[in-house]
């Protein structure tokens, strides 16, 4: 009795022992420090630059940079604008196709790797251990140099292994290809309704077979109510070129509103955003019991949460430009879809081009009807293609072997065949294991399409070196660089985060 | 009913299965009776495992001849296909699939092998629910449910097959006492139907009062089989004495 301690009225420890007070005076010290320590950086940075007679102005992006890109949209461009536009493009054209192509590879690698075939899963071990342990730059090096000396010299009458279809040589490989023409957008209108109905039509077929208890074929049924769209779109798409006054109609009316309007509105948005926020977070803290004690950690992210929207409230206000800037780029994007309409502009909306061969001066050339690859692309594309491929089908087979043997036994036990048991019960599971690490092997892949520069592929890097040694303008060149690969980093990982929270499995 | 010859549904003859340098079947001769409920025992390590799983071709045997629902076990695909149709399976490990809700566990292979719609499938996967006495619990997932209640899960997705016969291995080893009852009067109710029921099982008190014949394995081999009043009150191998004075000891 005597030893218990007391439990009434305990003392208070003084402000330095306070765990509550400590928490909070560390959030607000590292909060004030990252942004001290920015400021100091950046101003130091200003300071020298100025004392070295190097200004961060961003005439670059406004004055004819003077260079000449190996492929793409703007191939001399007018502007350095359009010069980091057309690498841009490039990228992704290298880094989504990449990221298709690996994943289809890598899958298939991945799943021979683990087959009961020997010489499938041989072939795959060997794939896997020849392309994961050399570097991704010597492979693109070694695609470069393959395409542009071991495929046939392009000779004026060349017409490849497949005539009209598939145009081999060292000047680049060339296929036949559907191009958009300049009616596509009305039959893509057309398009986006059929997908509507389509899955409209499968909901509906899918409730009538549960009513029913009947196979109604639902997947059929839309594929149908697509096509249906998509054909009577192919004729009837310059009625479509109707949509261009609606477009027309948004564009002026965006304009005609005074830019104060747009300020309050997106400022009173941005406080409901911080305020639902904070409801939203006290209600996943609320239980039939009540709302559970709140930690200190809990208030700072309300108080952040609330600063935030209070923030950017005022800084829409303040800053009208930045408003400004919005309205005008709806506006021209209002524009641009205008122009892709035009009241009954008739014309095919696809026409396939075919891969030949053009002889404007002595040496003959591929001819842009096709979908050319040059042997830069082809260098970058399989380079850090297969690279990839490899890691990708060697996380596959992990994630398969993660799932659990017993897994299999309870599939096979009620009867379903290898196939469907891969496809609803060990991928699904699969799944969930794979792609965190997937998503990490997209944003190598995506990074590593800067070694285009090593091939002469004018991607981002390649761009932005040629522009620095024109201007001199480095540090704006390797800003751009840093804003441009952060920005595809993140919207990769943010897919990838998105995707991996909708798969997570449901527990206690 | 001994040694079920009246209408035989499962048939084994000389049975033989290596593990590599092991041989963990030798010789394995018995037959189930059409709506026989037989319980094998035995100790750890003794085959009665890989014995049972022979029957639906989880194990592959290498010697002797297995007959199930008077399809014979061949490498022949569909054979296999057909039996294991006609064979349902209660894991240990219940083996649901966490990813899918305990429903969509029980209609998966209806839908996908039984060709059923899958309305049909969702109602005779509701009454089986209902059957193992937790219909409410269709819509959550696995992971969500208790041992005893996934096991019973893992039954009723095993009986929407309409099988011939069930397979029981180690059904309730993974569970707590008082989940151990609620699956065993599950495995007993089904027996009351005339479902033919082979189990693995060291429940003595299930084995006592449900099985029509209790069968004892020892180094791959049947060591004693019979009724389970003379198995437990006579038994005539000395094996079999050891292995009752063990676990009927404590």
């Amino acid at each position: 009795m005597a030893n218990r301690p007391s439990l009434a009225s305990p003392t208070r420890p003084p402000l330095w022992r306070n765990a509550t007070f400590l928490k909070w005076a560390a959030q607000i010290g590292v909060l004030f420090g990252v942004l001290a320590l920015g400021s100091v950086l950046v101003g130091e940075a200003m300071a020298n630059m100025r004392a070295q007679g190097l200004a961060l102005d961003w005439d670059l992006l406004t004055d004819p940079p003077g260079i000449q890109l190996g492929e793409g949209i703007f191939i001399k461009p007018s502007t350095g604008l359009e010069a980091f536009y057309t690498g841009a493009v490039n990228m992704l054209r290298v880094a989504l196709s990449g990221i298709v192509a690996a994943t289809v590879v890598g899958v298939i690698v991945g799943i021979a790797r683990l087959s009961s075939n020997w010489l499938a899963s041989r072939l795959a071990s060997v794939f896997v251990e020849s392309f994961r342990n050399i570097p991704v730059l010597v492979q693109v090096v070694f695609w470069f140099f393959f395409a542009s000396t071991f495929f046939p010299v392009l000779e004026e009458d060349s017409s490849g292994p497949i005539p009209g279809v598939l145009l081999v040589s060292r000047k680049g490989v060339s296929f036949a290809w559907p191009f958009p023409q300049e009616t596509f957008w009305q039959w893509g209108a057309f398009l986006v309704a059929g997908l509507l109905t389509a899955r409209w039509a499968y909901r509906t077929r899918m409730r009538r077979a549960e009513e029913l208890g009947e196979d109604t074929r639902p997947g059929t049924w839309a594929l149908l109510a697509f096509l249906a769209w998509a054909v009577v779109g192919w004729f009837a798409h310059p009625l479509a070129g109707a949509i261009g006054w609606l477009f027309m109609l948004l564009a002026a009316s965006v304009g005609a509103i005074p830019v104060l309007a747009y300020q309050v509105i997106l400022a009173l948005i941005s406080l409901y955003l911080g305020w639902r926020w904070i409801n939203r977070f006290l209600d996943s803290r609320r239980s039939p019991a009540g709302l559970a004690k709140l930690t200190d950690d809990d208030y700072f992210r309300m108080i952040l949460a609330g600063a935030l929207g209070a923030g950017g409230a005022a800084v829409l206000m303040l800053l009208p430009a930045a408003t400004e800037v919005g309205t005008n780029v709806v506006q021209y994007l209002l524009e641009f879809c205008d122009q892709k309409f035009e009241f009954l502009r008739s014309g095919a909306p696809l026409a396939i081009g075919t891969p030949s061969v053009d002889v404007p001066g002595r040496f003959p050339q591929i001819a842009s009807t096709g979908l050319t690859m040059t042997p830069s692309f082809f260098g970058i594309w399989m380079g850090v293609t297969l690279y990839t491929a490899s890691f990708i089908a060697e996380i596959v087979r992990g994630g398969i072997l993660s799932v659990p043997k017993g897994q299999s036994e309870a599939g096979y036990a009620l009867g379903l065949r290898r196939g469907q048991l891969l496809r609803m019960v060990i991928l699904p599971q699969a799944f969930r294991v794979i792609l965190p690490p997937l998503g990490n092997q997209y944003l190598n892949l995506s990074k590593n399409t800067s070694l285009g520069i090593a091939v002469a592929f004018p991607e981002m890097v390649q761009v932005g070196q040629t522009m620095f040694n024109q201007t001199g303008d480095t540090i704006q060149v390797i800003l751009i660089w840093m804003a441009f690969y952060l920005s595809i980093s993140l919207l990769i990982s943010v897919l990838i985060n998105y995707y991996n929270r909708r798969t997570q499995l449901v527990e206690r | 009913m001994d040694n079920g010859a009246a209408n035989p549904i499962i048939v084994c003859e000389n049975v033989k299965k290596w593990f590599g340098d092991f041989q963990a079947l030798r010789g394995v001769t018995t037959s189930v009776a059409e709506g026989e409920v037989v319980v094998v025992i035995g100790p750890s390590g003794s085959g009665k495992s890989t014995f049972i799983r022979c029957i639906n071709r989880l194990e592959q045997h290498q010697e002797g001849r297995i007959v199930v629902a008077g399809i014979e076990l061949t490498s022949d695909v569909r054979n296999i296909e057909r039996i294991r149709s006609e064979v349902g399976m209660v894991f240990q490990q219940f083996n649901l699939f966490p990813h899918l809700t305990v429903m969509q566990n029980i209609t998966l292979a209806q839908v996908w092998v039984r060709k059923r719609s899958r309305s049909d499938a969702e109602e005779r996967a509701m009454a089986l629910l209902e059957r193992v006495g937790i219909p409410e619990q269709a819509a959550k997932y696995p992971g969500q449910l208790s041992g005893g209640q996934q096991q019973r899960v893992a039954i009723a997705r095993s009986l929407a097959m309409d099988p011939q016969i069930m397979l029981f291995d180690e059904p309730t080893s993974a569970l707590d006492p008082e989940m151990i009852k609620e699956v065993l009067e599950v495995m007993q109710e089904l027996a009351g139907t005339g479902m033919t029921i082979v189990a693995v099982t060291h429940e003595m008190g299930f084995a006592r009062e449900v099985a029509n014949r209790i069968v004892l394995f020892d180094e791959g081999q049947i060591v004693e089989e019979g009724p389970p009043s003379e198995f437990f009150a006579n038994p005539r191998h000395p094996r079999t004495k050891m292995f009752l004075s063990q676990i009927l000891s404590h």
